[in-house]
């Protein structure tokens, strides 16, 4: 190769070039060589090439390598790509990559390197690998924060794959699932798992693998939120869950997992349950004065939805107890339940157990009754026997309390279910037991109050109505059965002056209270009437009256004043009266409102003028609201059928035809009272009123008063 | 035989509220029930919904419990919505002791 051929070559090589001789001195320095090692080919040739590139550190193992070749012609470095770190003209290192390749000529060797500055792509690898470390980090970041999101949540999620087996699940649904760890869910069998629970349905039907949401999506069914119900066979705690599942879509739109989100709605469920039971319990309360029958019927409604079994015990005068009512889940096991009861002194220790909710009446749970608790109890050997035989295994004793008085208690106990009853069923318990207090409370008093109400009542109304001149009148009063709740019907007649008061109302509510409320609305009434004419302000007053008593006091009234042949009435919260001519039936009046029950209220005044041959029907809702055995109301329509042809008879006549045709419509008694006027005009020439002055012995006709003394 | 009363209170609590729906005749014999249910309602409760559209019967037992009911609505501050019934019988008596138009009613959704 001609010299200037291989100068040409050496100048324009992309590569740098340095050679170096024998001696390790430089004798060629391409261009290349200067941009990359920032030296002029002047300042280099004839220098040592280790002082001029090679780093200090590395100098040493060049001059053995050197002198070694020299030697022994062996060179470790020779003819190999190789990459190492050079020095710059400015002291700093960068990475290049080199082979060297030796020549003889003549008996003299020289040494070639040809070198590439690779700094450019040493940075990209190092570069590629921060990317790749960032990737992982942020891999790594996004599953923690999925982990850190659904980790946290209270609701189990679970992610399960074709085979129904477990591909993630949360902390939640691990723990819900009833395992300890991730691995161990991961690695059990997923219909061992179910196995573990006595799963139904709302419905209490049994729940199969087959129709949980999952797997129902996954046999390509739809799937709506499935609400179940699961016992764990060894510890017995019951949850409700909702399952909530959605398919996870491969990206060629297969399912390839479904996620399932585990609501656990115990508490609301429960809650539910609750207030259903309360509900229950109430009205079962509220049926029958018969608290003893009530109590059984409570006792039994505890059975099985809250306990296994349920005893319900009443303290006499001496603080001793009563038996009332037990019930038990197993019908057959009842006698057994009974005859531990025996044991049970009538005397009780009053520091536990019953004696002690007798006594201080506070409650006891027992979650789970500790068997030293049962042993100590047990009177003998027949006695423990039983004890074993029923398996207590959780009880609670709530007290039926009214103010600081312990009416009796109400035990509470789960045997063969092994549920442990908790602070939920003790708070239900409580609640029932106090209902159960005031319903009994309420029986007790009410056999002693009902007859004084009674009595109170009856001696409100006018013992006999007063004459008034060229009117007849008559009443009705038809009292409600003795042991229901106790109406509250009035009625008076009386004169002011030249004119005739009437009125006839219906107080709400019952006993005593009722007859205290007839009292002050009678009262009012009269009171008034001296000063205000007008019935509409009348009404107005006693409304003024009953608004300001600090318990609600509502009640209907019709108020009449006759002047002459002209009635003015006014009409609150109760039936119009029905006006009876040869014409037929008609109502009279304007329908008011409710007296003391509303804050605006306003009442007219209707004037008519009383023909004669007619009659006027005042009337409370005992009438129009008398049932038959079908449950049929006796209506507005029957009254104005049966007073259809009463028109011109007297008074009583009518009020007889009255009670007549309730008595055949009713059966049994009234559960509420009733009560009606009946004013009647006689036409003036009319002969003497037959029947008049009498009072009717006919059972069916009871209650019929009239207003003319004989 | 005595057919019995179809008498039915439904309970629902929605984060809004409580509606009771009561379905069949409110009297002297139901009356209690309600007052019962009524009285079990939370102490927090924001709003009461009594619809009344399926009752076939008044007596003033019931409409007491109604009046209780706003008094303590207003008392309590908490919005009681009375739906009115759609039966006659159930209608004339609110109407004739006015109290259709002094209590919170509303009508009932076409059925």
């Amino acid at each position: 190769m001609a010299p200037n051929l291989a100068e040409f070559i050496l100048d324009r090589a992309y590569s740098a070039v340095v050679s170096m001789d024998e001696d390790g001195l430089v004798t060629a320095w391409n261009p290349s060589a200067e941009a990359i090692f920032g030296r002029r080919r002047e300042e280099a040739l004839g220098r040592p090439v280790a002082e001029l590139i090679i780093p200090e550190r590395m100098r040493a193992a060049h001059r053995e390598g050197l002198r070694r070749f020299l030697a022994t012609g062996e060179g470790r470095v020779l003819e190999r790509r190789l990459e190492l770190q050079a020095l710059r003209a400015d002291g700093t290192e960068f990475p290049v990559e080199f082979t060297i390749s030796p020549l003889e000529d003549e008996g003299r060797w020289s040494f070639h390197a040809f070198v590439r500055d690779v700094s450019e792509r040493v940075e990209a690898d190092r570069e590629r690998e921060r990317l790749v470390e960032e990737l992982n980090r942020a891999l790594h970041w996004s599953e923690r924060r999925f982990e850190a999101i659904v980790g946290s949540l209270s609701d189990a999620i679970t992610i399960r794959d074709q085979n129904h087996r477990f591909l993630y699940a949360n902390p939640a649904a691990v723990a819900h699932l009833g395992f300890g760890s991730w691995e161990e869910l991961r690695d059990t069998a997923p219909d061992t798992i179910m196995s573990d629970f006595a799963v139904s349905g709302e419905d209490g039907r049994e729940i199969s693998m087959a129709d949980i949401p999952s797997v129902r999506i996954l046999r390509g069914e739809s799937a709506e939120p499935l609400l179940i119900r699961t016992v764990h066979r060894e510890t017995h705690v019951v949850h409700w869950n909702l399952l909530k599942s959605a398919p996870l879509l491969a990206e060629d739109g297969e399912i390839e997992a479904t996620i399932t989100i585990i609501e656990d709605v115990t508490e609301q469920k429960r809650a539910e349950q609750r207030s259903a039971f309360l509900a229950q319990a109430s009205e079962i309360l509220a049926s029958s004065l018969d608290y003893e029958q009530t109590l059984r019927n409570v006792a039994e409604l505890a059975v099985p939805e809250v306990a296994d079994w349920c005893a319900v015990d009443l303290v006499d005068d001496d603080g001793d107890r009563v038996k009332v009512a037990v019930a038990h889940v197993n019908p057959e096991r009842l006698s057994l339940a009974e005859e531990l009861r025996a044991y049970e002194p009538e005397r009780l220790d009053p520091n536990q157990g019953l004696g002690y909710v007798f006594r201080t009446g506070d409650s006891l749970l027992y979650p789970e009754i500790p068997p030293e608790m049962l042993v100590a109890a047990a009177v003998d050997e027949h006695h423990m026997e039983l004890i074993r035989a029923v398996g207590l295994h959780s009880a609670l004793v709530v007290p039926m309390r009214i103010g600081a008085r312990t009416l009796g208690a109400v035990t509470l106990v789960t045997s063969e279910s092994r549920r442990s009853l908790d602070a939920f069923d003790l708070q239900l318990a409580e609640q029932v037991a106090a209902r159960a207090a005031v319903a009994i409370e309420n029986s007790r008093l009410y056999s002693q109050r009902s007859s004084i109400a009674r009595t109170l009542q009856q001696s409100l109304l006018p013992e006999q109505l007063p004459e008034i001149p060229d009117f007849e009148l008559a009443s009705v009063y038809l009292p409600a059965m003795q042991g229901s709740l106790v109406g509250g019907d009035f009625y008076d007649v009386w004169s002011v002056g030249e004119s005739w008061m009437a009125i006839i109302g219906d107080v709400t509510g019952k006993g005593v209270e009722a007859a205290a409320l007839t009292a002050l609305v009678r009262y009012t009434m009269r009171t008034a009437a001296e000063f205000l004419a007008s019935p509409a302000e009348l009404l107005a007053q006693v409304d003024a009256t009953l608004k300001h008593r600090s318990a609600l006091s509502v009640c209907t009234a019709l108020c009449l004043r006759l002047d002459g042949d002209r009635a003015t009435i006014a009409v609150g919260g109760h039936p119009l009266p029905l006006y009876i001519t040869g014409d037929g039936v008609t109502k009279l009046g304007e329908h008011g409102p409710l007296l003391g029950a509303f804050t605006e209220a306003v009442w007219e005044d209707t004037t008519v003028e009383l023909a004669p041959g007619s009659t006027l029907v005042a009337y409370t809702d005992g009438i129009t609201d008398a049932v038959d055995e079908e449950r049929r109301r006796f209506g507005i329509d029957r009254l104005q059928d049966a007073l259809r042809d009463v028109a011109g008879r007297t008074a009583v006549e009518v009020a007889e035809c009255l009670t007549g045709a309730l008595a055949a419509f009713q059966t049994g008694s009234h559960a509420d009272d009733t009560a009606a006027i009946v004013l009647h005009r006689p036409v003036p020439a009319a002969a003497p009123v037959s029947g008049g002055g009498r009072e009717s012995h006919d059972d069916r006709l009871a209650g019929v008063r009239h207003g003319q003394t004989d | 035989m005595v057919r019995p009363t179809e008498f039915k209170i439904a309970h629902r609590a929605t984060d809004a509220g409580v509606t009771l729906k009561i379905t069949g005749e409110l009297d002297l014999s139901t009356g209690p029930v309600l007052a019962g249910s009524v009285e079990g309602l939370p102490h927090d409760l924001k709003a009461l919904t009594l619809d009344l559209s399926e009752l076939t019967f008044m007596d003033s037992t019931g409409l007491r419990i109604l009046i209780e009911l706003d008094q303590r609505s207003k008392r309590d501050d908490w919005k009681l919505i009375l739906i009115r019934p759609r039966h006659e019988t159930a209608a004339a008596v609110l109407k004739a002791t006015g109290a259709d138009s002094a209590l919170p009613f509303q009508d009932a959704p076409k059925a």
